[in-house]
């Protein structure tokens, strides 16, 4: 299997003030074209940094991050945005669906963006796979918090991402609803999609193959949760 | 979906916002729109009065004895005379649009009643250019030919006074040359029904005046150049100028002063919505600020936020230049009685005049002030880190 991230001595440090604060020091990451991997880890540790970082959506002070193949240093805005928007789905923990557009509008919007409108069928398909085929008219207030975080997923789907990147995608949602949420990601990960999921719940990054604990911006460990192994990686 | 859509669906988020600054545009360009309209309608109106004046400029020579003003109104004998260089000088200033020769010439005619004696004025005139500078003259009979001999005509008032009739024949000059009325002149209410009107060569030839001119009547292309054109002429060295629109030129000062007023006005009442359109942006830019995180996670680029901001924008003057254009269309005459009312002189006519280009401009307008208030905030918005939306999570 081919490596679909894969990050080298990725440093990210913020400056606040006089301050240097190093959110990740020298992470190596790898993941596979079809893996599922989660990260946990302490608040603060640095999970939503990396996620950040291997989204294209910040730039790492120090290191290499290539996705897809594609070497993303040094890249200007403008290609990063091709990058992300071919290669990259995102799920927020608080949703951040538009108020004013339904369900179906939400899940579109990103077409909007890569200038393929029209792709009406896939957008049924997605609906359907996300379970809201009935909901689709529907405006995010109308919807339960799980419900809304498939309207997410859908929307992370739409332009047909290599990965799909979630920080704390169920952070605001209940137990069960949560679980619901994580099947919808092994149903993903079934049909072949790339996941990188940060969490709080460890009981839900077992569900993935590999867990990677993240501390004070250090990768501290990988656990193996495939079924029958149960090993560090 | 499109941006279009996307733009006024957010703008849907904050209706009474969004609502109220609809409102303030609209305000801002219905007075933009009705002070224009009354502008061009006042111009135009105003230029139809002065028109109808027919001679807008005299000029006369230099040192005159007479009050320039009674020059005009009753008429007057002129020692000094003006050459045909004088009048060439004239012919040739820009903007001039007919400059006619005249010779005017008095005498005095005792009252065979009365006794008295009373002074008659004879005006040596170009027919064709006077038909042009007054084109409402009519005739009972028929008018003169520029290079007839021994005809006249006479004003209205005159010949009733004088018993005058179509086919008469008087003395006239020195040598009591018999001329004869070749038609009386119906009432024009002003001046010119007291007087005689020889075609000029006649006038010259029979006063022993060859080649001399007392005035020269100057028709401007348009009112609002003639204080440019009376300028002109007051450079060349044997002329003084009267303006017959002195009182005109007032006016057209005092209008020029409101209007400028006006400009005012409207420019005030733009700069206010300006900021208050500029103010709405800018906050609700701040409110999103995650959201076009989100957007930039999800695909969009710096340049796809900045556009559907600058769309909301003009989407919001355009509905405020159609609410207001409208507005001001029905509130017209609301205005126009209020305006009139605050001039110091306004023509009879409508002073409000529409018209499509003034629609277009206004509309064009609220498009430029979209555009323009636009730019900073979508600016600032297309330039949003994508991060803020993710670290959002956490807080
Ligand atoms: N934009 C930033 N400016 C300054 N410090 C930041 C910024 N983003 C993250 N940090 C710091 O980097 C560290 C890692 O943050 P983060 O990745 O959000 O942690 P996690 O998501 O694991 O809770 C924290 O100490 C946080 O305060
Ligand atoms: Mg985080």
């Amino acid at each position: 299997m081919s490596d679909i991230v894969e990050a080298k001595g990725l440093t990210k440090v913020y400056r606040r003030g006089r301050e240097e604060i190093h959110a990740l020091r020298d992470v190596d990451f790898i993941v596979k074209k079809g893996e599922f991997a989660s990260i946990i880890g302490p608040s603060g540790s640095g999970k939503t940094a990396l996620l950040n970082v291997l989204g294209c959506l910040d730039t790492p002070t120090r290191g290499s991050l290539r996705i897809n193949g594609i070497e993303t240093c040094g890249l200007r805005e403008h290609d990063l945005v091709k990058l992300r928007r071919d290669n990259i789905g995102f799920v927020f923990q608080q949703f951040y669906l538009m108020p004013t557009l339904t369900a179906r509008e939400n899940i579109e919007l990103p077409l909007l963006f890569s200038h393929k409108n029209g792709k009406g069928a896939g957008i049924d398909g997605i609906l359907e796979m996300v379970g809201l085929s009935d909901r689709g008219n529907h405006l995010p207030g109308q919807l339960s918090g799980g419900e809304m975080q498939r309207v997410a997923i859908g929307r992370a789907l739409i332009n047909d991402p290599k990965i799909v990147l979630a920080d704390e995608p169920t952070g605001n949602l209940d137990s069960a609803t949560s679980h619901m949420i994580f099947k919808l990601f092994e149903e993903l990960n079934r049909q072949g999609m790339t996941l990188i999921i940060v969490t709080h719940n460890l009981d839900l990054a077992r569900k993935a193959h590999k867990m990677y604990t993240l501390k004070d911006g250090q990768i501290e460990g990988c656990e193996d949760c495939s079924p029958n192994t149960d090993m560090m990686c | 979906m499109n941006f279009l859509t996307l733009a006024a669906k957010n703008l849907t988020r904050r209706r009474g916002r969004t609502g109220l600054t609809i409102i303030g545009v609209a305000i801002a360009i219905s007075v933009l729109f009705s002070l224009l309209a009354l502008n061009s309608g006042y111009e135009k109106e105003l230029n139809k009065e002065v028109n109808s004046m027919g001679v807008h400029i005299l000029a006369v020579p230099k040192g005159c004895p007479y009050e320039a003003a009674s020059l005009i109104i009753h008429g007057g004998v002129i020692p000094k005379y003006l050459s045909a260089t004088d009048l060439d000088n004239v012919t040739r200033i820009p903007d001039v649009e007919l400059a006619t020769p005249m010779l005017m010439h008095q005498f005095m005619k005792k009252d065979e009643k009365t006794g008295k004696s009373t002074p008659h004025i004879i005006y040596g005139i170009k027919m064709e250019d006077m038909l042009q500078l007054k084109p409402w003259w009519k005739v009972e009979g028929r008018f003169l030919e520029d290079n007839e001999t021994r005809v006249m005509l006479v004003g209205r008032d005159l010949a009733d006074k004088e018993n005058l009739s179509v086919g008469q024949v008087l003395p006239v000059g020195p040598a009591k040359e018999d001329f004869t009325i070749v038609g009386i002149l119906e009432r024009t209410g002003d001046q010119d029904d007291q007087f005689h009107f020889f075609p000029l060569e006649e006038a010259q030839r029979v006063f022993g005046k060859e080649g001399k001119i007392t005035t020269i009547a100057v028709k401007v292309r348009e009112v609002s150049r003639i204080s440019d054109v009376s300028e002109e002429m007051e450079k060349v060295p044997d002329i003084q100028v009267v303006t017959m629109t002195q009182i005109m030129g007032t006016i057209m000062n005092l209008a020029g002063s409101a209007r400028s007023l006006l400009l005012t006005v409207i420019a005030i009442a733009l700069i206010i919505s300006a900021f208050g359109i500029i103010n709405t942006l800018l906050m609700s830019v701040n409110e999103r600020t995650r959201e076009f995180g989100m957007m930039k996670a999800i695909g969009a680029s710096g340049s796809d936020i900045g556009k559907m901001v600058l769309m909301e924008t003009v989407f919001i003057t355009i509905s405020g230049g159609i609410i207001g254009t409208l507005a001001a269309l029905v509130g017209s005459s609301l205005i126009e009685s209020f305006v009139k009312g605050m001039l110091p002189y306004s023509p009879a006519g409508s002073l409000i005049s529409f018209s499509p280009e003034l629609v277009g401009f206004s509309l064009a307008f609220s498009l430029f002030m979209g555009l323009v208030c636009g730019i900073y905030p979508a600016f600032l918005s297309s330039r949003l880190s994508p991060m803020e939306a993710i670290r959002g999570g956490m807080e």
